[in-house]
């Protein structure tokens, strides 16, 4: 291992050091995880999730819809755009989610700084219930703030790593889902991707009980496709991306043994690949 | 010898003979204290000295010639020994010339009240032991039968028999016993003047031993009747000889039930089980003779016994049990009346699975057919819990059978039993305690038993009924906090009954508890939850079911929000 790459990772290890005691008691909701490959970030609703920026410069749109399970009272719509000049990176997204009597408003910001060899970001997302269609009519109290953190590292040819907090603090009402800790690696073979996700089980002191997924990804142009698996209870998904010039289309679906499938679909302009 | 001197010598020798007459009994007994039976004589067979209470005319001594030939009592005595100090005889009776055993039979003297009447009538007037009673043949030969513990041995032969508690007798057993020893030749016994002590062929129904199963058969089932056979003759019968007869009273006659030959053939002293099936008939009330039919049998009073039992349901259903009340409401039973006569409460009695047997109360009226009462631990505090019920329909129960809360290694918490004053059964629930919230009382919906839709119950009102529901699963709120954690649970299965479990998860699909465990529960049912102990946030209320029986399932899921402030 070179030096320089011993000190990227010595800097990974010490962001996720810092990171580490506070993120198990932090909360996030999913409102923002658009149809996407788990790694790499793609657009700025990465950014607004995971607090993870993206690579590629420049403006990016994206808006997506999410069907939780299958229930129709529980979908999220999601907008989210994106701008990145030299290595600066702003995001600005908005989402609603479930029927009124479930759901919730969001707006998210987020803002960090990326280049080819790594990239962080901070996160900012304030939700408020509501009790009817498009209106932030929530009683007093029930508007809560998260704050979280994200940072990746490119730790050798091909080979990135990352750890995200999406929840470091919350304010005011709790969020629909706690969160925790995650940290993954890729490997990146040209056009084709593989990596490997560690999350913290929210509520179990100190992370020591873990949820992996595991996804593999070839994206190419104008397709991509990826596939992940993951465990507790073991469940898999797969997606698949049409590009053509600076839009694409995707879609993506995962499947759980008890509740059903997940469906994801979106289109968005700009961003990376 | 001359005139004067034979004169004397016959005056002596009649002294002598008048001496010798007097003191025989008495050198004899210690010459014959240890003889047991004079041989080829009468035995004493039984000795009935102290009846429960007054003994007058009711003491009797039984004579048993064991042999083939009449015995003539012609100068026999029967002597009675007070065992305090030695030589202490006295005559009670002495045979006639016309006094007989029969070959093979029984002589009893006895008082006045013994039934049946003795072939001697006197008073005997025997003590308690440790006493005695003797024959003296005009031979000088004897028999000694002592009792209690004796000091002098001419009391007894070999070791004294028992002292025999009031109400028995002491009775040669068996009838031919003699092995040197009253101890060993005698026991207690129910008193059988006349009779065998140990018939030879005695096939005998041990009272109480019927047990019909299921104590309430359907009508037109088999139910089960089983019981036990005792052999208390002397000698065994052959299988197939021994017939068991059912017969069942209806209106002023008897009908025959069932006549079984049984294959058992005990030998003498044992008991062995039997059980048969037969016909449960037609639904009503019924009183069952069992009656044993054994050729040669010497003892036919002790081959009867009876039960009764009811084929289909009784008269009260019960209805409703509050088995764990936490309003201090006290325990309490609805039944319904399902006749179609009016029912005196009065007439019923209530249990649980145990002895004790509790009587209706302090109400007042009957039950009209179709109609609710209550049968309470504490009807006042019944009328607090629930206002507005009426008083006349709510029965003290008295005294209370506690009903368990809990179930034992069966699965089963406790029973509920309704049966009429005469012991007929009117039903029998059997409950299980568990799922069921406590508080919350079981109710009868149809066939089955199930946790009441009304937390609290509803005694002298029929169960809730459900509000009409279109989705399969449904949860009502479905936002919850600010203190409000409870959420209703519902269900509308295309099943009568099926098994069901809920499950809680979150956004992120991770299952997080259980909410009801997988059980048994009605097709159209709710379940209340309390949700305080979840964080915030979103959640999926997961229902799977599937029938009691068959291959199908179904799986639905329902959103839940949990508001709070993160924690």
């Amino acid at each position: 291992m070179t030096s320089a790459r011993s000190a990227m990772v010595l800097r990974l290890a010490c962001v996720m050091a810092a990171l580490g005691p506070i993120a198990w008691r932090a909360a996030h909701a999913q409102e923002f995880a658009g149809p996407q490959p788990a790694w790499p970030p793609l657009s700025s609703a990465s950014l607004l999730e995971h607090g993870l920026p993206h690579a590629a410069g420049g403006l990016d749109a994206s808006a997506f819809t999410t069907r939780w399970y299958g229930l129709p009272e529980l979908v999220t719509r999601t907008v989210a755009l994106g701008a990145g000049w030299r290595a600066l990176r702003l995001g600005l997204g908005v989402s609603q989610t479930g029927e009124p009597d479930l759901g919730w408003t969001a707006l998210a910001l987020g803002a960090g700084a990326a280049g080819r060899s790594g990239g962080a970001g901070v996160r900012v997302v304030a939700r408020r219930d509501r009790v009817s269609d498009f209106r932030f009519d929530a009683p007093p109290g029930a508007a809560g703030v998260e704050v979280g953190a994200g940072v990746w590292l490119e730790a050798g040819e091909g080979v990135r790593l990352w750890a995200s907090a999406p929840q470091l603090e919350t304010v005011g009402a709790a969020p629909p889902l706690r969160r925790s800790l995650a940290v993954g690696g890729a490997l990146e073979l040209g056009e084709l991707r593989a990596w490997l996700i560690r999350r913290a089980v929210p509520g179990v002191e100190r992370g020591l009980r873990g949820e992996h997924v595991a996804g593999a990804a070839i994206m190419g142009a104008p397709l991509g496709a990826w596939l992940e698996v993951e465990d507790q209870p073991l469940r898999g998904g797969f997606g698949v991306v049409a590009r053509l010039a600076a839009w694409s289309v995707s879609g993506s679906v995962s499947s759980h043994p008890v509740l059903g499938e997940t469906f994801r679909a979106g289109i968005a302009a700009g961003g990376g690949r | 010898m001359t005139g004067g001197a034979v004169l004397l010598v016959a005056a002596w020798s009649a002294v002598h003979t008048v001496l010798a007459v007097d003191r025989a009994p008495h050198e004899t007994a210690a010459a014959v204290a240890t003889a047991c039976a004079a041989p080829g004589r009468p035995l004493i067979g039984e000795l009935f000295y102290d009846a429960i209470g007054d003994d007058t005319g009711l003491e009797f001594v039984e004579l048993y010639n064991p042999t083939e030939t009449p015995a003539a009592l012609a100068g026999m005595r029967l002597e009675a020994g007070d065992g305090s100090g030695p030589g202490r005889w006295t005559s009670r009776w002495t045979g006639g010339a016309t006094d007989t055993v029969p070959a093979r039979g029984r002589f009893v003297i006895g008082g006045a009240r013994v039934v049946p009447a003795p072939q001697a009538i006197v008073t005997l007037d025997l003590q308690n032991g440790p006493d005695a009673v003797r024959l003296v043949w005009p031979d000088g030969r004897s028999e000694v039968l002592g009792f209690g513990a004796h000091e002098f041995p001419e009391y007894v032969c070999g070791d004294p028999a028992p002292d025999v508690p009031s109400g028995s007798s002491l009775a040669r057993m068996p009838d031919r016993s003699d092995l040197g020893s009253n101890a060993l030749d005698f026991q207690a016994a129910s008193p059988s003047p006349g009779r065998a002590n140990r018939p030879d062929r005695d096939a005998a129904l041990p009272s109480g031993s019927l047990v019909i199963a299921p104590e309430q058969p359907a009508p037109g089932t088999r139910p089960r009747l089983s019981g036990a056979i005792a052999n208390r003759g002397a000698s065994a019968w052959s299988a197939g000889e021994l017939v068991l007869i059912g017969r069942e009273r209806e209106a002023e006659t008897w009908r025959e039930r069932f006549a079984i030959a049984l294959d058992l053939a005990p030998s003498p002293g044992d008991t062995l089980p039997f059980a048969i099936d037969f016909d449960a008939g037609s639904v009503g009330k019924r009183l069952l003779e069992v009656r044993l039919a054994l050729p040669g049998d010497q003892a036919p009073e002790n081959d009867v016994d009876s039960l009764r039992y009811r084929v289909g349901r009784g008269p009260l259903m019960v209805t409703e049990i509050q088995f764990h009340p936490v309003a201090g409401e006290g325990e309490w039973v609805e039944v319904r009346n399902q006749s179609s006569t009016p029912l005196d409460p009065t007439a019923f009695r209530l249990a649980d699975r145990g002895t004790g047997v509790g009587v209706p109360s302090d109400g007042a009226g009957e039950i009209e057919p179709d109609s609710l009462v209550v049968f309470a631990e504490d009807p006042a505090a019944l009328r607090l819990r629930f206002s507005g019920l009426d008083a006349r329909r709510i029965w003290l129960v008295r005294p209370w059978a506690t009903l368990n809360n809990s179930n034992d290694t069966t699965g089963v918490a406790d029973a509920v039993v309704v049966r009429e004053s005469d012991g007929t059964l009117s039903e029998r629930v059997a409950y299980s305690a568990a799922g069921v919230p406590a508080g919350v009382p079981l109710e009868r919906r149809g066939e089955d038993w199930w946790p009441a839709t009304a937390p609290e119950g509803t005694p002298l009102s029929p169960p809730r009924t459900f509000a009409a529901q279109a989705a399969r699963f449904d949860v009502s709120p479905r936002r919850i906090g600010a203190g409000r954690f409870a959420v209703r649970l519902s269900w509308a299965l295309p099943w009568e009954r099926a098994r069901v479990a809920v499950e809680l998860y979150d956004l992120a699909g991770r299952r997080l508890q259980s909410i009801m465990a997988d059980g048994l529960a009605p097709g159209r049912s709710e379940r209340n939850w309390s949700a305080d102990a979840t964080p915030p946030g979103l959640y999926l209320l997961v229902l799977r079911a599937r029938p009691e029986h068959g291959p199908e399932a179904m799986t639905a899921t329902q959103p839940l929000r949990v508001e709070g402030a993160a924690r």
